[in-house]
């Protein structure tokens, strides 16, 4: 049974691309709602960062026609994850509600699903994460600080979801379209970051993912992602036959 | 039908074969899907938050925010949804403000030299006030009060304090936007700089500016960029920077003038404009009235030549700006930052006239004056010549007491201007500050100063959203004790309320009095988006929401001329620099660092830079066909020399850059800083000319040209780009583009098309040699 068939929530993300500036917002939003550690110049320099969300940037093209293209990249949350059977201890499993969850204190460090995922969105923490004693002042207490020798990832801000769902619980009410947001969606200033419930047919993020521009990042390899992409757009690309010119 | 017990097992047995059948024909990755209906522990929040509206200070263009307060401690800071200008939209360096509240190097205490050739000791606050009140009793007619660019109840609170003893309140900005604030007066008559209807226009023009990363309000901006994108007829974007920024790389066609020649290009594609017919007459008489000489002498040819901009490209955008309208075009950043830095804006901004763009839906937006005439509601930074004669006033011993905060002179001015030299001949030098700076190697007093988490202020932002707005900003935390509770992190107080303290008091005796006091005058206007029966309760309201503003009052535009200075640019010389290759300087703002604001903070350290993934260091972007000319790969250490000194930093050639442009980031190089910032990277600032605006007197700060050798030496870039191996749709196809009305699917099938093309004819080929 997939996650559209079980519950009332399959919380995805739709990630258009035509609207990603690469401003890093999302990130540094992430870092900050989900207590991860600093990347040193050390940690950077030997290629052991860890950012739950990133932003990619490709080279097209020689000057004058050089362009960047920016795509932001964090864990898909497949419906068909290669890093969930491979846990020898259950640490990471799907959810109800689309989500695949990481259960810390159930890792060991085997570091299978890291070598699983095709999307390289899974990061080890090869060190104790540390930070300066005031610095401790600003971290989430919603979120466990992961120790050193486990696995982590993007949670979709599950707390966030969380706190959402006990809102409304406690209002009596179902969770709005929009309500809850990942730190990622929320900071990004042009809305190419779209977060919702891909159950509810009227939602905006159910209405983006059947725009003729969706597509799945390293769709060959079944894994069936929550998080659909809208390609970017190049005005001046020529389309070729069986293609209706028209502004989309 | 009757089924006797054999044929009902016959039946049974067979149904569940069938369905074990089917179920192995089924999607195989079904069984893999390990789910749980249980929420586990991970998954549980605990404790209550409270959400406080705030406004970001000097950390952002008076952005309104949301901070996060859990057990009063901040915790996050997001975009104030109710805020006109933020919308519930953040940048980079929103959070990374938050770690200057809890640096573990906050200056903790007063510190005073005692002589100046001796070391700062902390002292207590009496202790420091009393040095205060002294370097105050003979300053009447001697007293510089530097700030940022302040404005609203801070900047009415320090020009005041100048006033009261005769003094001036300077304000300094390393990265002189004062040719932009003149621009726009001159053609538009705008007093506070004007904003774009980016959201609803069609073409987008600009130049110079990265709007979209770090200049004017970027976060609005960004928002209003999303919903040009978004219009049924999907926005066309045109940007024109020698560099390509963040901005640049967001646009459907960058145009990468030779640095200076914005205003050539602007007039290049108004001439293609008329000689097409694509303007009416009334807006080009218009136009030609506000360009002094018109364009007499103008062709695309010569204009072409000048900027080195294909005329087919200039053609493209002129185009495009007239048909696809509404247009609206504006500069500000590098186009502006030349000797000839005000003709090149003012042509700019002349080019809204000529295609009907201003003060119209989708075009230039004015913003209305404040909506209390007390509380400035427009800032620019002091101009580069009036720093020099007040600089030397310092030497000359005329100046006694300078106070500076928000403005850290000795990392921000030029070599040339030797700021530290006059420092030394001021007899009371009092700083300012949350974390230690280089001019506070100076200073004869340090006192530590309330982050905007902590303070009270209203901020005026500007550019406005086109009305009128006055944003809150209060304290969200008290004074905080760190983490062990072993004592306080900083036992600072605000810049206001000191000055207030020092005051006669007849403006105010502290900065919450100030806050309340001005809440109250709005009240008393009886207009705008907070109503209450008292001013007690319309002040409770406005904080709650984050400020007031007043949709209804507009501003008007009155067409100008645009100023006439020189056209062309002057750089400076590299005679006399030795060995190596020329390269025009363009620094840029971080786009975390900002101007070296944020240094101090782990966080804004650690994010990429967008174009080139680096971060913790100084790197120089070239041109990467023209690097391979020189030799230079990235990582190596180049020393970059002017005449007004030299710093090294590490090569990144990339495509994006105008071959015989150098662009270096903004805001390493610190002395000082913290642990995070102290000794890192380079300051491209120290070695700018003193160049200047030949209209305005402003810092040419893109007029430099340096002198690039190699140093021999090559280390790795800390950046993030090669840290994940890549993992492109198709090879050479890392991210799917598609062309307007085209799908996704379309796409892919053409690129793997193209993909096998090259096989099918290595095929072809090795048949042909069998």
């Amino acid at each position: 049974m997939t996650t559209a068939e079980f519950g009332a929530h399959n919380w995805g993300m739709v990630v258009d691309v035509d609207k990603c500036i690469g401003c890093n917002a999302c990130v540094i939003a992430c870092q900050a709602e989900n207590n991860i550690p600093i990347n040193t110049q050390d940690r950077v320099e030997r290629a052991r960062t860890i950012s739950w969300i990133r932003v990619e940037r490709y080279w097209e093209g020689d000057f004058p026609d050089a362009k960047a293209r920016f795509i932001p990249i964090m864990c898909q949350h497949c419906e068909n994850a290669p890093c969930e059977p491979v846990c020898p201890v259950y640490a990471t499993y799907h959810n109800a509600e689309g989500l695949n969850v990481q259960v810390y204190n159930r890792c060991v460090g085997t570091r299978y699903c890291a070598n699983g995922c095709p999307y390289i969105v899974r990061f080890f923490n090869y060190w104790e994460p540390v930070w300066p004693e005031s610095l401790r002042n600003h971290l989430n207490p919603d979120v466990t600080i992961r120790s050193r020798g486990i696995m982590e990832k993007c949670s979709f801000c599950v707390q966030r979801i969380r706190r959402t769902s006990r809102t409304a619980r406690s209002e009596g009410r179902e969770i709005a379209d929009g309500e809850a947001q990942t730190a990622c969606s929320s900071a990004c200033p042009t809305s190419a970051l779209n977060f919702g419930n891909f159950n509810d047919p009227n939602s905006k993020v159910s209405k983006m993912k059947e725009d003729k521009r969706h597509y799945t990042l390293l769709d060959q390899f079944g894994t069936d992602p929550n998080v659909i992409y809208l390609a970017k757009i190049d005005a001046d690309k020529k389309v070729g036959a069986g293609e209706h010119a028209s502004h989309g | 039908m009757k089924l006797n017990r054999r044929e009902f097992l016959a039946l049974t047995g067979k149904t569940a074969a069938g369905a074990v059948i089917f179920a192995a024909c089924g999607l195989p990755e079904r069984e893999l899907i390990v789910q749980s209906p249980v929420d586990l522990p991970e998954d549980l929040v605990r404790g209550e938050d409270t959400w406080y509206a705030t406004s970001m200070g000097d950390f952002s263009n008076g952005d309104g925010v949301l901070i996060r307060v859990v057990q009063g401690r901040a915790k996050r800071i997001q975009g104030n949804p109710d805020h006109p200008i933020t919308l519930g939209k953040s940048t980079a360096r929103y959070d990374a403000a938050l770690q200057i509240l809890y640096h573990p190097d906050r200056i903790e205490s007063p510190q005073i030299r005692y002589s100046k050739s001796g070391n700062l000791a902390s002292a207590s606050w009496d202790a420091a006030e009393e040095r205060f009140e002294q370097a105050l009793a003979n300053a009447d007619g001697g007293l510089t009060v530097v700030t940022n660019p302040i404005r609203g109840s801070l900047g009415l609170v320090a020009s005041k304090f100048a006033a009261q003893f005769n003094g001036k309140h300077m304000a300094f900005d390393p990265v002189e936007q004062g040719v932009h604030h003149g621009a726009v007066k001159s053609v538009l008559g705008h007093d506070q700089l004007p904003t774009y209807d980016i959201g609803h226009a069609h073409t987008v023009l600009s130049f110079g500016a990265d709007w979209l990363g770090t200049w004017g309000a970027p976060t609005g901006f960004g928002v209003k960029y999303g919903e040009f994108r978004e219009q049924e007829h999907r926005g066309y974007f045109i940007h024109a920077e020698p560099r390509m920024s963040l901005t640049a790389a967001a646009a459907d066609l960058w145009l990468a003038p030779v640095p200076g020649s914005e205003g050539y290009l602007a007039l290049g594609i108004a001439s293609e404009i008329i000689d097409e017919g694509l303007a009416s007459p009334q807006n080009v008489a218009a136009f030609e009235a506000a360009i002094p000489g018109g364009l007499s002498g103008i062709s695309l040819d010569d204009v072409s030549a000048r900027t080195g901009v294909d005329v087919d490209r200039i053609k493209k955008a002129a185009h495009h700006f007239a048909e696809a309208t509404p247009s609206v075009a504006f500069g500000g950043g590098s186009a502006g930052a030349h000797t000839n830095g005000s003709f090149n804006l003012g042509a700019i901004y002349a080019l809204n006239i000529l295609v009907g763009a201003v003060d119209t839906k989708g075009g230039i937006v004015s913003n209305p004056g404040s909506a209390l005439d007390e509380l400035p509601a427009s800032a620019t930074g002091a101009s580069f010549a009036a720093w020099e004669e007040e600089l030397a006033q310092w030497r000359a011993g005329n100046v006694e007491t300078v106070i500076i905060r928000g403005a850290d002179l000795v990392h921000g001015m030029p070599n040339s201007v030797a700021v530290q030299e006059a420092l030394e001949q001021v007899p009371n030098v009092i700083v300012f500050g949350a974390i230690h700076d280089d001019t506070m190697d100076y200073a004869d007093l340090v006192l530590p100063e309330e982050t905007f988490l902590e303070s009270w202020g209203t901020e005026i932002p500007e550019p406005g959203p086109g009305y009128q707005v006055v944003g809150t900003q209060q304290p969200v935390v008290g004074p905080t004790v760190s983490y062990d509770e072993s004592g306080l992190i900083s036992d600072a107080r605000g810049f206001g309320d000191v000055l207030l303290a020092m005051s006669d008091g007849s403006y105010g005796r502290n900065m919450e009095g100030v806050v309340r006091s001005a809440l109250s005058d709005l009240h008393s206007t009886g207009r705008g988006s907070v109503s209450a029966s008292s001013a007690a309760l319309f002040s409770n309201g406005a904080l709650q929401r984050g400020g007031w503003w007043d949709t209804k009052e507009s501003g008007e535009s009155t067409i100008g001329r645009v100023a006439a200075s020189a056209k062309s640019a002057q750089y400076s010389a590299t005679d006399s620099l030795g060995e190596g290759s020329d390269f025009h300087l363009i620094p840029f703002h971080s786009n975390s660092l900002y101007d070296g604001r944020l240094a101090s903070t782990p966080w804004a350290q650690q994010t990429p830079d967008p174009i080139s993934s680096a971060s913790w260091s100084t790197w120089a972007e070239i041109n990467s066909e023209q690097a391979d000319g020189l030799g230079i790969r990235e990582g190596d250490v180049l020393l970059i020399r002017s005449t007004s000194g030299e710093i090294e930093a590490l090569a990144y050639p990339h495509p994006g850059v105008r071959p015989g442009v150098i662009g270096i980031p903004i805001g390493q190089g610190h002395l000082n800083g913290g642990r995070y910032a102290e000794d890192r990277g380079s300051n491209v600032l120290s070695i700018l000319v003193d160049e200047k605006d030949s209209e305005t007197g402003a810092l040419a700060w893109a007029a430099t040209q340096v002198r690039v050798q190699r140093m021999g030496r090559r280390v790795k870039v800390p950046k993030f780009e090669g840290n994940v191996e890549a993992r492109p749709i198709e090879p050479g196809v890392p991210v799917l583009v598609v062309g307007i009305g085209e799908s996704a699917e379309h796409a892919q099938e053409e690129n793997h098309h193209e993909y096998q093309k090259q096989f099918i004819g290595k095929d072809k080929e090795a048949e042909a040699h069998d």
